[in-house]
């Protein structure tokens, strides 16, 4: 009995076994089975970490090898609130050396429901470094790319920029987004409990951005901006435009907008002072336009140069009398004084002869109506009168009741100045590793009617009774038309007192290297185009011709 | 009221004689030697895979040392299996002293590990006296108790042995080792069971433990009282909800229960174990051997291992029953269970089903004193076999 005694004690202690090692199994079991997977990539998550590696931004050239944009080193200085000690100490020292706001950092800092906030984003460098010198807790710090535009102002509105994540938002920053922007790499590390590398297990490479080389020169672009600045001032206007085109080629090797901004400073000023107006914006051109029309009349055979017509001062069009800009008697003119005096009532009767479906082609053919395709974002394409009334045939001749951009309107004299053929206007000359695009070109006159048009364009600046002359520049022949249009007032017809002044040049005439437009909008004192825009324009294109070292082509060079 | 009768226990302490070599070896459990072979064998495996990048240009470094820490033990182990048992019996209060004294000195002189002192240098070896406690203690409790003789059973027998066992248990408590605290205690229950304690004084005993228990752990911090220092408290009750703070005091527990998950079934080697590798589970070699074990070589591994403890305890029980004599019964029974209690602690640690205790995984953990005192105490098992119950009928044959 008593071993049966013991034997039940020990029975007992047998049961405590086996449960003890059935609970370590069932636990093994679930913990190693069920849970497994979940468990598991715990283990790996800990250990592993994925790592972006950015792609540096290309760098923006212009076609003398000067950077316009590009990345540069910053220091992103972060905070874990949770570890700072003393929110309040912090937020001063980081004040004081980084140069942010001590109030509006401090309630981010001492708000421990987060664990990471901004103390300031791609921070100098120099400065992020004196901070971390100081070694407060809580306080991290990672490289980042900033953008950086070296020349300021100096064709802001073309580059855009690159916003905080360096993506482009606007100009050619976003035009050129895909081709600067790389491709990230990627790198998967293996980490220690403290969280430092120790191996690589798999990565793939960042490709660096590409570099962009424009046609823009930057002495012709910050020169031309200068030019505008003051012609500003001079004229009490409120903005003025130029593009510097190459007829050889379609580059543009100026665009300037003027009141500009300093691109690293984007986010502090309005949009309307970042747009390209060049571009993106449209105005009624006035007589610039007459062109259009009188190559129309020419090529089509209607009439020649030499052709004479009787005019009177002002003539009626339906419902509407429309008057030269000056006051004159009845005379007689030429086709090619009507283009060089300017003259509403003989570009309206040329428009007259050729009626509304010719002109309209001719509108079309230069290109009037759709974009130029320049490689910008968010071209116009202008706008051709929706409803041809009686009286419209009074308007459009002249550049009234039709809107253009002021590079559609430079690229046409471009290819009057290139023997009639037309070339895509182009920012970019070429994009590193990869083909140049394939220009675009189409002939708009006949080379016949072209160097007719060149010689009354040439005599608009040189004859005696021409509108441009203030656009002479010595040793060179300049060709040439004044525009003067009334800016349309929002609320029907046109705004009293309101004007764009605009010149359109091309030198040197005999062998055309430059083609110039400039714009002023709303001048005052005075409004006509030959006497606000053309000695802009003479400015600008002197100080091309001395640097581009472009050789006068005047019969008797003048000293 | 049945007093508890082992066969022989009538001749307590008249028996002088030793079995001769030739007889100790012929009735050798050879079940038991075999699995502790085994264990100590599947624990060289673990440790071998285990410390391979603990050591740089050594990866043998700590294989090598527990060979021989196994070596060593191995000798002890014949030693103890040759020597009767009854030697024991009869020098008990020198066996009590001489631990007491041992702890004692560690105490006053020990080096600090991690604010605990529980080693002694001996120059060549570092010596920790509390494992070789876990034998000696329960060597002498039952030594005490097999002088009571038939007056196990009173309370003044039960409260004597617990006044003597917890002077051993409060020394090692202050050192502080908690874990081998808990595991004296653990032996102190199995003496007292074996021992045929009445089972009302075993519940009262019982009882009053839980109080003293749940009074260290929450009523007395509660009122601002506090027994244990907080990190042991955290230890203590962390494993009851391992997410609370993962970065912090249940650091290793999450990282231990993530470590055994990771072996899955087959295990994933000692190359790929990142758990143990990367250093990510501390202590990978010691107090959480058996994680990093189950990390490499997964639940086949863990079952293997696990099943040969079975095997082992399992016969330490059956020893129990066979034993000649009350002395014998309670030295066998004790050992069994601190066993036991030390593997279904340490390894239900690491898997978020026991407290964190440093106690350290019979025959697997790195660790010299721990390996050699296991090994001795197996020894003292077969010891017990081979002049037990059968050894008698055997040798009438």
């Amino acid at each position: 009995m008593r071993p049966q005694l013991v034997n039940r004690r020990i029975r007992l202690l047998l049961l405590t076994l086996l449960l003890a090692f059935a609970a370590l199994l069932a636990r093994a079991a679930w913990i190693q089975g069920v849970r497994a997977s979940s468990l598991s990539q715990l283990a790996t998550s800990q250990q592993h970490q994925t790592v972006t590696i950015p792609a540096g931004r290309g760098t923006i050239f212009d076609r003398m090898g000067v950077q316009l944009a590009l990345g540069e080193q910053a220091t992103t200085v972060y905070a874990d609130p949770r570890q700072i000690r003393q929110p309040r100490r912090v937020a001063a020292v980081a004040a004081r050396i980084l140069g942010v706001d001590a109030t509006s950092l401090y309630p981010r800092l001492a708000d421990r429901t987060h664990g990471f906030v901004y103390v300031q984003r791609k921070a100098d460098p120099t400065k992020a470094s004196a901070l971390a010198k100081r070694r407060l807790p809580g306080l991290g710090f990672y490289a980042e790319e900033r953008r950086s535009y070296p020349q300021h102002t100096v064709a802001a509105q073309v580059l855009g920029f690159a916003g905080v994540d360096n993506h482009g938002l606007d100009g050619l920053e976003l035009q050129l987004d895909k081709q600067l922007s790389g491709r990230p790499g990627r790198q998967t590390i293996v980490k220690d409990p403290a969280g430092r590398a120790i191996d690589v297990v798999d990565q793939v490479a960042e490709r660096q951005g590409r570099d962009v080389f424009l046609t823009l020169d930057h002495t012709i672009q910050a020169n031309a901006e200068q030019v505008l600045r003051s012609t500003i001032a001079k004229w009490h206007a409120k903005a003025a435009t130029a593009i510097v085109l190459d007829p050889r080629t379609g580059g543009v090797l100026a665009m300037a907008v003027q009141p500009g901004y300093d691109a690293n400073g984007f986010g502090r000023v309005g949009a309307d002072k970042q747009k390209n107006r060049a571009v993106t914006d449209v105005y009624e051109p006035g007589s610039v336009f007459k062109v259009v029309t009188v190559a129309g009349a020419l090529s089509e055979g209607l009439v020649t140069p030499q052709t004479r017509f009787t005019l009177p001062y002002s003539l009626r069009v339906a419902d509407r009398i429309v008057h030269d800009a000056e006051l004159r008697g009845t005379e007689t003119m030429t086709v090619a004084q009507i283009l060089e005096r300017s003259s509403n009532i003989g570009a309206i009767t040329l428009a007259q002869m050729l009626g509304k479906d010719r002109l309209l082609k001719w509108i079309h053919r230069f290109g009037f109506g759709s974009p130029t395709g320049i490689d910008f974002p968010g071209e116009s394409a202008g706008l051709l009168p929706g409803y041809w009334s009686g009286s419209t045939i009074g308007n459009v001749p002249i550049g009234q009741g039709i809107s253009v951009t002021a590079v559609q309107l430079a690229s046409v004299y471009a290819a009057i100045a290139n023997g009639g053929v037309w070339l895509q206007p182009h920012l970019v000359d070429h994009v590193q590793g990869l083909r140049p695009p394939k220009r675009v070109w189409r002939r708009i006159v006949s080379a016949a009617v072209d160097r007719e048009l060149m010689a009354m364009l040439r005599g608009v600046v040189s004859d005696a009774g021409g509108t441009g002359s203030a656009a002479e520049i010595p040793g060179y022949v300049v060709a040439g038309k004044t525009g003067t249009a009334q800016m349309p007032d929002p609320r029907g017809g046109y705004a009293s007192g309101k004007y764009v002044a605009s010149f359109v040049g091309i030198v040197p005439a005999n062998r055309p290297r430059l083609v110039i437009m400039v714009q002023v909008e709303e001048p005052h004192l005075a409004i006509f185009g030959g006497v606000v825009a053309a000695p802009a324009f003479q400015q600008i294109a002197s100080s091309a011709l001395q640097y581009l070292e472009i050789p006068p082509d005047a019969a008797t060079p003048v000293r | 009221m049945a007093v508890l009768e082992y066969s022989g226990s009538k001749k307590a302490g008249v028996r002088r004689e030793g079995l001769p070599l030739a007889d100790v070896v012929r009735q050798i459990d050879w079940i038991l030697l075999l699995a502790v072979g085994g264990v100590v064998a599947t624990g060289l495996w673990a440790i071998e895979g285990i410390t391979r990048h603990d050591v740089a240009f050594n990866a043998h470094y700590y294989l090598y040392r527990q060979a021989v820490y196994a070596g060593a033990g191995a000798v002890g182990l014949i030693v103890a299996a040759l020597v009767d048992p009854d030697l024991y019996r009869r020098s008990w209060r020198w066996i009590f002293g001489g631990t007491i004294a041992a702890i004692v000195l560690v105490y006053l002189q020990g080096q600090a590990v991690r604010g605990s002192k529980r080693w002694v240098d001996l120059g060549f070896f570092k010596l920790q006296p509390s494992e070789f406690g876990k034998l000696l203690f329960v060597v002498a409790l039952a030594g005490f108790i097999a002088e009571r003789g038939r007056r196990v059973q009173e309370a003044n027998t039960l409260l004597t042995t617990i006044g003597l066992a917890a002077i051993p248990i409060g020394l090692v408590f202050l050192q502080p080792d908690i874990g081998t605290a808990l595991v004296y205690m653990a032996a102190l229950v199995a003496v007292l069971f074996v021992a045929g304690t009445r089972w009302t004084h075993l519940a009262l005993s019982g009882a009053v433990t839980l109080v003293g228990i749940v009074g260290i752990l929450w009523l007395l911090p509660a009122v601002g009282v506090h027994v244990l220092k907080p990190y042991q408290q955290d230890r203590l009750t962390g494993f009851t909800h391992p997410t609370s703070d993962p970065a912090g005091s249940t650091y290793n527990i999450n990282q231990s229960i993530v470590a055994v998950a990771a072996g899955q079934f087959h295990g994933r080697g000692p190359e790929g174990s990142t758990q143990t590798n990367l250093n990510f589970l501390p202590e990978h070699a010691t107090d959480f051997v058996f994680a990093s074990y189950s990390e490499q070589r997964g639940f086949v591994g863990g079952s293997l291992l696990l099943g040969l403890y079975l095997l082992i305890v399992w016969r330490g029980l059956r020893i129990v029953t066979v034993a000649r004599d009350l002395f014998s019964a309670v030295v066998a029974g004790g050992i069994v269970f601190a066993l036991l209690f030390q593997i279904f602690v340490n390894v239900g640690m690491t898997m978020g089903i026991a407290p964190i205790t440093g106690i350290p995984l019979p025959f697997v953990s790195v660790g010299g004193s721990s390996m050699i005192a296991n090994l001795c105490a197996m020894g003292v098992l077969l010891a017990i076999h081979a002049r037990g119950r059968g050894a008698r009928v055997s040798r009438r044959r």
